[in-house]
């Protein structure tokens, strides 16, 4: 019981802010890694895909075509390490005329308003 | 002289803008690498060739989002395409 209470003082509200193209870089998955890093030790992860970040969620990707890992199978896994906070940028997804269905995953369409109230009340931003 | 054009950063990099004024009549444009998700929106592009590299647009699932209605090549084609320019301008 002592355990969790301090476990529950230690836990804060961390925003992970992913804003790359999947396979242009390194930065997605690093991205991706530090959340569910951040999840496993028992934080409160929100993770937000934002910009390019958006395209990492297109669905069908086959980057066996470029010898590149696909980024979907991290993605799947977001669930299971207890990310359920995840939230798609709105304005991005009308900029590269995607809609909710061609996502690979589901997630909370959200407006600058929304974003910029998790950024407050967020302990840390790591935006990547 | 013709030029063959590659741009190989997605749209947020405002790299095909840069390379706009420098299209020439004989020249053509190839979209690579992250550069082909600028066929997610429709192009006001000069009147001239406009190419995306099929792999790439298979690897990032928009094969089926050629809002820019571009010619996909392969790439044997890419090379081939290479040699019908007499050089190649690499935006990246």
């Amino acid at each position: 019981m002592a355990n969790q209470m301090q476990k529950d003082e230690n836990q804060k509200i961390l925003t992970f802010v992913s804003r790359t193209a999947p396979y242009g870089s390194n930065r997605p998955q690093l991205c991706l890694d530090a959340a569910l890093a951040a999840a496993v030790f028992g934080q409160d992860v929100n993770l937000v895909f934002l910009g390019d970040g958006v395209l990492q969620l297109i669905k069908d990707q086959a980057p066996q075509a470029i010898s590149s890992k696909p980024l979907s199978s991290t993605l799947e896994t977001l669930d299971l390490y207890g990310i359920k906070n995840i939230y798609i940028d709105q304005d991005s997804m009308t900029k590269n005329h995607l809609l909710a269905e061609d996502l690979l995953l589901d997630g909370r369409s959200a407006g600058k308003e929304v974003l910029s109230e998790l950024f407050d009340n967020s302990a840390a931003v790591f935006n990547l | 002289m013709s030029s063959l054009h590659t741009i190989s950063k997605a749209p947020s990099s405002r790299l095909l803008d840069q390379c706009l004024p420098f299209l020439g009549q004989d020249d053509g444009l190839l979209f690579i690498e992250d550069g082909v998700y600028n066929c997610l929106d429709q192009l006001d592009l000069p009147d001239i060739e406009i190419f995306s590299l099929k792999e790439d647009m298979k690897a990032r699932g928009i094969s089926d989002r050629n809002r820019a209605a571009t010619k996909t090549i392969n790439y044997l084609e890419f090379v081939e395409l290479c040699c019908n320019y007499d050089k190649v301008v690499s935006w990246f």
